[in-house]
Formats: C-alpha cells, sequence, structure tokens
C-alpha cells in the first residue's frame, strides 16, 4: 500500500471503525480544506494505457514525484500536487501515428482542478485558470 | 445594397483576420473568436440576478469539427465493445443479481437527469453572452443528448441481453408509485432548470457534475467491475470524458461572475442550497445502491463520499476559491452526518416500501451485517436487529403476509417524505441528520426533514408543491395503486419490485399483497 499522502486510500481513508468516525467527524473537518492537488480519470485504453506507462509513470512522475497513479478496474486514477500536464506531440511519437489533444480527450474521464487545452497539451492544475491566470490562445502562425 | 451591421462587422473583421491557412483546431478557434460576436446586449428569456461577463474562456477550445470526430470515436469504441467482445462473452449474465437491479435504478435515473440537462444547458447558452461561454455551453447540449441515448442504450442492452429485464424495459412507467421517483426529479430536474439561470448552473455543473458525477458514474465503475458488470464502465466511463467540459462550464460560470457585486451578496447561499439539494438526494440513494445493491463491496460508501465529495470537491474546487470569498457549505456538518447514516436510514424505508418499486431489493445476510458493523460501529443494534425480525417473519415469503411497513406502523414510527427534497424519512428512527418540522401554508401541512430544506421552502413555498405518495394515495389499497400505477410485470399480476433475487424464492403478486390489506394514510393528518 502507498504511503503517499495522494493515494486513493491516504490519511483517514486507511481507518476503520470508530476510529475511522472519530477522525471523519471531528470538529476541524466539518468545514473544507484548500487543497492544492489535482484528480484526473483515465479511462483505460491501447493509447491511454501506454501515456499512463511511458509517460505519465516514466518522465512526468520523474518531474513529479508527488503524482500517484492508481489502476482502479476501468480507469487510471491520478492525483498530484500542482499540475498534471500530458503534450500529444510526444505521446504522437511515442504511439507512431497523429495524435492529437482532441484524440486524448476521447479517454480523459474526469477531472478535479481547472483542466484546459492549449495547442497539443492538455494541462489539469490546482491554479484559478481564468481568475488568477488568464486561459492563453494558441499563438498565431 | 446597403449591407447589414452584421455582415459589415464580419467583413471588416475579415479583413484584419484572415482565414487561417492550416486546419489547426486552435488557430480555427482563435480565429473564430476574433470576428465581433455581439452578444453583450444579450436578450435572454432566463435571466438571472448576477451580471455574466462578457469574456469568459472555454476551456477546451472546441470547434465543431474536432467535437463531432472527437465524439463519433467515443461511439464507435462504446458500442463496438457492448455488440461485439461483451455480448460474446455473454457478459450481462455474468453480473451480480444484486447488482443488475441496482443498474435498474442508477442508468433510469441518470437518463431523467441527462436529458433535463439537455434543457438546463440550452437555457444558460441562452443566457450567457460571453461567446467562448455560449460555445462551451452549446457543447455541452449534444453532450447531453448523447448521455440521454446512452443510459437508455444500457438499460435495453440489459434488458435484451440479461437476466430480468423487468425494471430495466420501462421503469417511467412506475414513476407515479415509486418513492424515489419525486426526489429524483427535485435533484434531476427542477434543480437544473428551474428558476435563476446561474442558480440552475451551479446545480448542475459545480455541485451536480463537479461534485456527484464522480461517485455516480466514475466510482460506480468499480463497484460495477467488482460485481461482475463490465457493460457500466464501459458506458459510464464514455460518459464522463463529456463531464470535464461541463465541470469546466461550471467553473468559467463562476468566473464569469467574480467580479459582480451581486456574487458577494448571493453566491455562497446559492452554493449551499445546490450543495443541500444534490446531496441530499444522491448521498442516500448512491449509498443505499452500492452497498445494500452489491454482493461484492468495494470500501465503505463513506469513504467514497468522503473522498470524491469532501476532501477532493471540496479542497480543490470549493477551498481554492476561498479568496475569492466562496465558503464551505454551511450545510457540510449535515451532509458528512448524511454521508455516514441517510443511506442506512433510507434502506430501511425503501425495503419497508419494497412494493412500490421497480427493482428488487434484497437483506443483509449475516456476512453483510458484519461487514456493515465493522464499518459503521452501531449499525446492528439500530438497523440489523429489525432486518433479522423481519426475515423471522418470513418478509421474503409471499405466504407470510408480512410487510416490513407494518413494523414501522406497529411500532410507532411514522414515515413522512420531506416536502422539498421529497426523500422519505422516520425521525423516530433515524440516525441521520434528519428531524421533524411541520408547517402550515394555505391550510396544508407540509413536513421538513432538516433546517435547510425548510429555508428554501420559506422563502418560496409555491415551488415546492409535489404531491407525495400518501397524501396521493390517502385510504387507497395498495395493491390497487400498484396495479393501476404499472407496477407489474408483463403478466399481469406479478410485481416488477420484489423483496428478494433468489432464483428459488417465489415471485409476489397482486393477490399476495391484497390479502395484508394495506391502505396508505397521510402522517400528517395524525398530527
Amino acid at each position: 500500500m502507498s504511503t503517499s499522502a495522494n493515494a486513493y486510500n491516504a490519511g483517514i481513508m486507511q481507518k476503520t471503525g470508530k476510529a475511522f468516525a472519530d477522525e471523519y467527524f471531528a470538529e476541524e473537518n466539518q468545514v473544507v480544506h484548500e487543497s492544492d492537488t489535482v484528480v484526473l480519470v483515465l479511462k483505460k485504453s491501447d493509447e491511454l494505457n501506454t501515456v499512463v506507462e511511458e509517460i505519465l509513470l516514466g518522465s512526468h512522475k520523474a518531474q513529479n514525484p508527488t503524482l500517484i497513479v492508481e489502476d482502479r478496474a476501468g480507469f487510471w486514477w491520478l492525483k498530484a500536487n500542482g499540475k498534471i500536464e500530458i503534450d500529444c506531440r510526444e505521446v504522437s511519437e511515442l504511439l507512431g501515428k497523429s495524435y492529437s489533444v482532441y484524440d486524448l480527450l476521447v479517454d480523459v474521464s474526469s477531472t478535479i482542478g481547472r483542466a484546459y487545452t492549449l495547442d497539443e497539451t492538455f494541462t489539469i492544475t490546482s491554479e484559478l485558470m481564468g481568475l488568477d491566470v488568464k486561459l492563453q490562445d494558441v499563438a498565431r502562425a | 445594397m446597403a449591407i447589414s451591421a452584421a455582415t459589415k462587422a464580419a467583413t471588416d473583421a475579415l479583413a484584419v483576420n484572415h482565414a487561417p491557412v492550416s486546419v489547426g483546431a486552435q488557430e480555427v478557434h482563435r480565429w473564430l473568436q476574433s470576428f465581433t460576436w455581439d452578444f453583450d446586449k444579450n436578450r435572454t428569456k432566463y435571466s438571472t440576478k448576477y451580471k455574466m461577463a462578457n469574456d469568459t474562456k472555454e476551456q477546451f477550445k472546441l470547434i465543431a469539427k474536432e467535437y463531432a470526430r472527437m465524439e463519433s470515436v467515443k461511439d464507435e469504441r462504446q458500442f463496438g465493445s457492448l455488440q461485439d467482445v461483451l455480448t460474446r462473452v455473454d457478459a450481462a449474465n455474468r453480473v451480480h443479481p444484486k447488482w443488475n437491479e441496482s443498474m435498474k435504478v442508477i442508468s433510469n435515473f441518470l437518463e431523467v437527469g441527462e436529458y433535463n440537462a439537455i434543457a438546463a444547458t440550452g437555457m444558460l447558452w441562452d443566457s450567457a453572452t460571453a461567446p467562448e461561454q455560449k460555445n462551451g455551453y452549446l457543447g455541452q447540449v449534444l453532450d447531453e443528448i448523447r448521455h440521454t441515448n446512452q443510459c437508455g442504450y444500457i438499460n435495453y442492452y440489459f434488458a435484451k441481453q440479461g437476466q430480468d429485464a423487468a425494471g430495466h424495459n420501462d421503469a417511467r412507467r412506475t414513476r407515479a408509485i415509486g418513492p424515489l421517483w419525486k426526489g429524483m426529479k427535485r435533484v434531476f430536474s427542477d434543480g437544473f432548470i428551474s428558476g435563476d439561470a446561474v442558480e440552475c448552473s451551479i446545480n448542475l455543473q459545480l455541485v451536480g457534475e463537479a461534485c456527484f458525477t464522480n461517485p455516480l458514474i466514475v466510482a460506480v465503475t468499480e463497484w460495477a467491475s467488482a460485481n461482475g458488470d463490465e457493460m457500466t464502465p464501459t458506458v459510464f466511463l464514455s460518459i464522463e470524458t463529456d463531464e470535464l467540459r461541463h465541470m469546466a462550464n461550471g467553473y468559467q460560470t463562476v468566473v464569469s461572475i467574480a467580479n459582480d457585486e451581486a456574487a458577494s451578496k448571493y453566491l455562497n447561499t446559492d452554493l449551499n442550497n445546490a450543495f443541500w439539494t444534490q446531496q441530499k438526494y444522491f448521498t442516500p440513494v448512491l449509498g443505499m445502491m452500492f452497498e445494500y445493491g452489491s454482493h461484492f463491496k468495494v470500501e465503505p460508501w463513506v469513504k467514497t463520499w468522503n473522498r470524491w465529495v469532501y476532501e477532493d470537491w471540496g479542497g480543490i474546487w470549493i477551498g481554492r476559491l476561498g479568496k475569492y470569498g466562496v465558503e464551505s457549505p454551511a450545510s457540510l456538518r449535515d451532509a458528512k452526518k448524511d454521508a455516514y447514516w441517510a443511506h442506512h436510514d433510507l434502506f430501511l424505508i425503501a425495503y419497508a416500501l419494497w412494493p412500490t418499486g421497480f427493482f428488487r431489493l434484497t437483506l443483509p445476510t449475516a456476512e453483510e451485517a458484519e461487514w456493515y458493523e465493522a464499518n459503521y460501529p452501531g449499525w446492528y443494534d439500530m438497523y440489523g436487529v429489525v432486518y433479522e425480525e423481519w426475515r423471522a417473519r418470513g418478509c421474503e415469503d409471499p405466504n407470510s403476509g408480512f410487510l416490513p411497513i407494518q413494523w414501522f406502523i406497529e411500532n410507532n414510527h411514522p414515515v413522512y417524505i420531506d416536502r422539498v427534497s421529497q426523500v422519505p424519512f422516520c425521525p423516530s428512527y433515524s440516525k441521520g441528520a434528519s428531524t421533524l418540522r411541520v408547517l402550515e401554508f394555505n391550510g396544508k401541512k407540509h413536513s421538513f426533514s432538516d433546517q435547510w430544506g425548510e429555508r428554501m421552502w420559506l422563502s418560496e413555498p409555491e415551488r415546492y408543491e409535489c404531491q407525495n405518495i400518501f397524501e396521493q394515495y390517502e385510504g387507497r389499497e395498495l395493491s390497487e395503486v400498484i396495479a393501476e400505477g404499472h407496477g407489474v410485470r408483463s403478466d399481469g399480476f406479478t410485481l416488477i419490485a420484489q423483496p428478494h433475487t433468489s432464483k428459488d424464492g417465489r415471485l409476489w403478486t397482486l393477490d399476495d399483497i391484497k390479502k395484508i390489506g394495506c391502505v396508505f394514510a397521510d402522517p400528517l393528518k395524525a398530527l
């Protein structure tokens, strides 16, 4: 079992019975607590399995060690601090075929955080896009 | 001939913004936005007390061509899986019978939500003034049409390929008698399409979709897979691939009003009302379907809720917006209590009222009772002992002459319906956040289970006039009502609903119900 704070069953989720109830109903847990993390749910598919194994668990994990990837039957569940970014030009090279950011969106099932696309990059970030940070359009050719 | 102002604007825009030479989707998107779209004086039929900004962006930069290509690939993958490999391996008959019943409720109810979301997002398209925001809402209209079809299709697939088609094939005909239908209409219909347009967006997109679709459409696939159901992950995870854009639409609705003075006055109240409205139904119903409608348990429902609703939606969506004045919902404490107990309360009542449903329910086994007690200390003394008594009295056997609702009557535990949420509750036998409140208006009594719904009712009581089953069928005998409300199978006398999923157990008929002599009574008349 992962000990990362970002794991699917991290923190209180490892407790059971009364111990879980005590923390769940504790006074400090009766309001929401701001979180700097993001969650991504990827539908399992030929392409997304490769993206997870070769890119997210490879170079991305090396850059952001807080990234956790868990196999939840039909989908991959990911959680990380800050952001998760997938460059579809890199995926395209890996798969050996044309693969746009809209091909990626075919199998991106859910997001918690601010997700957006820019050119061929998909990003999910904890930043408040449109409020703290301006959403950009693709640069003119 | 003079040219129109719109044509002149387009001509002027083209003069400085030449059509892109490439066919890159995002370049085309940027080019489309460079036209002088004139929506800032937008007239709408669907007004809002907020002023939506005119420069709100759409996060995914979709154009019609890429949208259509993307969605057609999703459909090819989904229908290809269902019609090829899943049919070949007889997947529908590998589903555990208890879970087969849960999917009757989940997929039929989600279909209603998706259908109403078509209207809701059409309304938002009409209300918004920013071109990109309109574009996001318009894409969602098309998504919701797709989702309605998907939900209808999975019911059709279960009915055609699987076991016990009754309930999968025509659930809506029971909508008058089933006590879960009206609450579902409150969250999935009224909450999405009635009243202030931005409030509807908060209900549908910021709470319904950004918060509750994660347990309803994502986490449900874990439970489905664990219980042998591989069709639901195929369809529901495909549905959810559109939901991320809907969540972004809801967030951008908030972005569009963030600088409006009205937001500082009304947004927290509207968010709290939407959160309570949605959780009041989703929390107990999903918990009941997951835990009581499965054989193999993934995890306690309260943990699913704690992860997706409290920690992640609460922390990542609501918590991050704190610096813009968005507060933790005031009703969160009661919602958390409900997430721990309300699904147990609801199952007790749902099982007691089983003949009015369109699905089969099963009492917890001894092994399941141990699981419940381990995960919800205190469960056995409250609920376990009652199920043991009902089982001992033969509640599953048509010859027993015992319906569990009799136990509530014998023990003076009246069951009421909350006027606002339409969720049944029993204030004298409950561990969730329910207490009885009764108010009178226009000569009629109304029961409420909590202060949050009561507050909403007090501000617009005319909105919540839906008759509940106790008022509608006051004085009527139960088997007559079931027959009138189409609660029977194609033979005309066997009930769709049953209190067991055993292949060997006898199925209850209208005659079995009739001989018990159960008559509807409105508990408010006794007060």
